[in-house]
């Protein structure tokens, strides 16, 4: 039994050395799968931000006196905001149209007046709502510069007073907010993704095109050992990229590592290992380079990063995608990598996300082997 | 009248009219033959629409929020309340455990008193994502005009959220405490100061929703991957199969070869455009303000970028899957910095020069503007432009690689 065990493995090693043989063969795959992680790390570090500076106001001054003047300069001060124009109250959807402004602040006639008498007084701000997400930061924005302008104006009578109720934010895990720390574990999930499911759905459909499978079949190499052997080497890669993108997140963005490594690489391990199955499936299913990437696409980086909490929370998707998002095996890496590196969970918190990628793993590698085996006989 | 060579030379090669639609009608049966590329191309982008236009949504609300009530009195179970009132903060749900479900499944603070440190408990293990403490004595500070101090430990792994809960709380406080300061104002027969208030106007959209802003930037990023990655590898299969050699010994010139092959991408791509639209005003409530010929001018500009792309790819590859790499190199950064995920007023400068670069970038501006903001042509001719040149320029680059690779 032992002896069918080893000449078993041997047979295992012969394959993973003939697929390690052909990356190497092709060194500009081979670049291409770990360069790619870190541009793409990088950019996503610097590029994902929501936090809008120097948002480009128009201003709609039909007051023109010294208190109007005082409330444009309050709202612009701050350099969050910046006057871009002078101009009329009804020119907004043009500026928005030409992109020049995303909001007009009018400020109405007899506001000083209003202000001068201590009464209540209006003044609009004109959003562009296309990009809702840009519109709430300015309204935002604004509503709290020009909270402390009416503070301000109070003068003596209120703002001497200290605040009745003082609200004090404590920020844990990523105090300075920044997206990086956001993205990076989010990031790690996608790209494993991408090299997993695509590199190996993309080299046994190359196999089935070429025909080099059936050769491959008259071995004495079993269906099984096939299989293992063709998914090593991209294991490997596998783990390589994902240690190439924490350590690149760790040194360019100082994402921390919070948490136990050794917790953290079994968990990215069995998620490789499912999303190989997965992408093994595809090629045994499509067995065209073409259809396999599509077929890649859409059921792995799509889901990835939409169905992940990569970038989108989870908790404000319509019930139907978040019961999808549950078999979506990169949003319990997400969670895992996340709670490892900024939170510095451990076992007893992330136990389900283990246990989550290891059935994913098991049952899809059953399910590719199954079929994988049908094709054949 | 032709002269005898002309005709010579048109006998032994075909007009160019008919080369084309000949390479016109292989490549469209070689398309439509093949089942799963059509749903891939057709089926694919309709349902990652679908998918994306739900799944994508900015808005933060429901963020599930403890409230450790150390204050125990019906005016801190009323802020409690209050507080959670508009759907923002969400009651933290625990199914974990029992003892935490008791509490928070009795009416506000009945007994409550949670330390802050089991909280903070809650928010490693992510049972919540903020906790708002108030203090002991809260209600009996408040009513002896000293100052109290409300503490929010906030989730920082998502930084939008936080900042949206930490918003929400002290938007709540601030509001109570000026109204508070006011009061006591009036009391003493201090006249209250003036009062700015901002009315809001918001053009476009007034419902702030996503999907309408969002659905129209997806189609172009659903364009491009499939277009791209489709001709880059298409070519590379051929050059593989060896097929391609096989109709550059026909008489077809290469230049019209390329030509008949892009056509049924492109007619592809504006049937993609079409559906997008009909499912995106049809589900999503996209509007459609502005001249549709905009859009399809704007659309096929942007194919010719996105074609020339895939072909310049395929000629620096040697294989499918290099190609498939290289196309995935040049996607995923064109679609990040595309403007679509995020606001590139948002990146920084350098990265903000790189998109003036990138197709992406002004074929949905195109979109958007049109759409939503209801643009013609005298607002959106520099994005226009730009696609031209970006277009003419890949293709250039992209035929003469091609011719020098054949040659």
């Amino acid at each position: 039994m032992k002896g069918v065990l080893a000449r078993s493995l041997v047979r295992i090693g012969a394959m993973a050395g003939k697929e390690t043989l052909h990356i190497r063969r092709d060194p500009r795959t081979l670049y291409l799968a770990l360069v790619m992680p870190v541009l793409m790390l990088f950019l996503f570090g610097y590029g994902v931000s929501f936090d809008l500076e120097r948002i480009p106001l128009a201003v709609a001054d039909l007051d023109r006196t010294e208190a109007s003047r005082a409330l444009v300069s309050a709202v612009v001060a701050s350099r969050e905001l910046e006057e871009v124009a002078r101009v009329a109250p009804q020119d907004g959807p043009r500026l928005f149209r030409e992109d020049t402004a995303v909001a007009v602040l009018d400020i109405p006639e007899g506001y000083g007046r209003d202000i001068a008498q201590g009464r209540r007084t209006k003044v609009q701000l004109v959003v562009d709502g296309a990009d809702a997400v840009v519109a709430n930061q300015v309204l935002a924005k604004v509503d709290a510069l020009v909270r402390s302008e009416t503070r301000r104006l109070a003068g003596p009578a209120l703002a001497d007073r200290s605040p009745p109720i003082e609200v004090r934010l404590w920020t844990r895990y990523n105090p300075t907010g920044r997206s990086a720390l956001f993205m990076v574990p989010g990031l790690a999930a996608y790209l494993l993704a991408i090299s997993a499911v695509l590199l190996t759905a993309l080299t046994v459909a190359g196999e089935w095109e070429r025909g080099s499978m059936e050769q491959l079949f008259a071995s004495p190499v079993g269906r099984l050992e096939i299989v293992l052997g063709k998914l090593l080497p991209y294991l490997v890669l596998g783990m390589i990229e994902l240690q190439l993108v924490l350590a690149f997140g760790a040194f360019a963005f100082d994402v921390p590592l919070r948490g136990s490594a050794l917790l953290l690489f079994t968990i990215g391990f069995f998620f490789l290992v499912g999303m190989l199955g997965q992408g093994l499936l595809i090629s045994v299913i499509a067995k065209n380079q073409l259809v396999a990437t599509q077929a890649g696409a859409l059921s792995a980086l799509l889901p990835s990063m939409l169905l992940s909490g990569m970038v989108f929370p989870l908790e404000n998707m319509p019930l139907p995608l978040q019961l999808l998002s549950r078999v979506v095996p990169a949003r319990y890496l997400v969670h895992a990598l996340r709670g490892i590196l900024l939170k510095g969970n451990g076992f007893a918190v992330l136990w389900p996300d283990l246990v989550a990628q290891v059935a994913f793993a098991i049952l899809i590698i059953a399910l590719a082997t199954a079929r994988f085996q049908r094709r054949l006989a | 009248m032709a002269t005898p060579g002309a005709m010579m030379a048109t006998a032994s090669r075909p007009s160019a009219r008919v080369q084309l639609a000949a390479v016109f009608r292989k490549e469209v049966r070689q398309t439509v033959r093949d089942r799963r590329i059509m749903f891939m191309l057709i089926v694919a982008p309709l349902l990652q629409t679908v998918v994306f236009g739900f799944a994508v949504d900015f808005d933060v609300d429901r963020v599930p929020t403890l409230v450790v009530d150390r204050d125990g009195t019906a005016e801190s179970r009323g802020h409690a309340r209050r507080l959670l009132a508009d759907g923002t903060l969400l009651r933290a749900r625990f199914d974990r455990r029992g003892e935490a479900a008791t509490i928070f499944g009795a009416p506000w603070g009945a007994g409550t008193s949670r330390s802050p440190a089991e909280a903070e408990r809650d928010l490693d293990a992510g049972d919540a994502a903020a906790a708002v403490i108030l203090p002991r004595g809260l209600a009996a500070d408040l009513a002896a005009e000293r100052s109290a101090e409300v503490q929010v430990v906030l989730d920082g792994t998502d930084p939008n959220r936080a900042t949206v809960a930490g918003g929400a709380v002290s938007r709540y406080f601030g509001d109570l405490g000026e109204a508070m300061a006011r009061e006591r104002l009036a009391a003493r027969g201090i006249p209250a100061p003036a009062q700015i208030e901002v009315v809001p106007r918001i053009a476009f959209n007034p419902g702030l929703k996503t999907p309408p802003y969002m659905v129209p930037g997806i189609a172009a990023l659903l364009l491009l991957i499939v277009t791209t990655i489709v001709t880059a590898m298409g070519l590379s299969r051929e050059r593989e199969m060896g097929t391609l050699e096989q109709v550059l010994v026909t008489p077809i010139r290469p230049i019209l070869l390329l030509v008949g092959k892009m056509g049924p991408f492109v007619v592809i791509g504006l049937v993609d455009v079409a559906l997008l639209l009909a499912v995106g005003t049809w589900l999503f409530d996209v509007p459609l303000r502005g001249p549709l010929p905009v859009v399809l001018v704007g659309t096929l500009l942007y194919l010719m970028t996105t074609l020339g792309v895939g072909l310049l790819i395929s000629t620096l590859s040697t294989s499918q899957q290099q190609s498939f790499l290289g196309g995935f190199l040049f996607v995923l950064p064109a679609i990040l910095l595309s403007g679509v995920m995020t606001p590139i007023r948002a990146m920084p400068g350098w990265l903000q020069a790189i998109t003036w670069v990138n197709p992406v970038r002004y074929y949905a501006e195109v979109m958007r503007t049109v759409l939503l903001r209801g643009g013609g042509f005298a607002d959106l001719w520099p994005q226009l432009l730009a696609l031209a040149l970006l277009g003419g320029g890949i293709l250039v680059a992209a035929t003469r690689r091609f011719r020098e690779r054949i040659g």
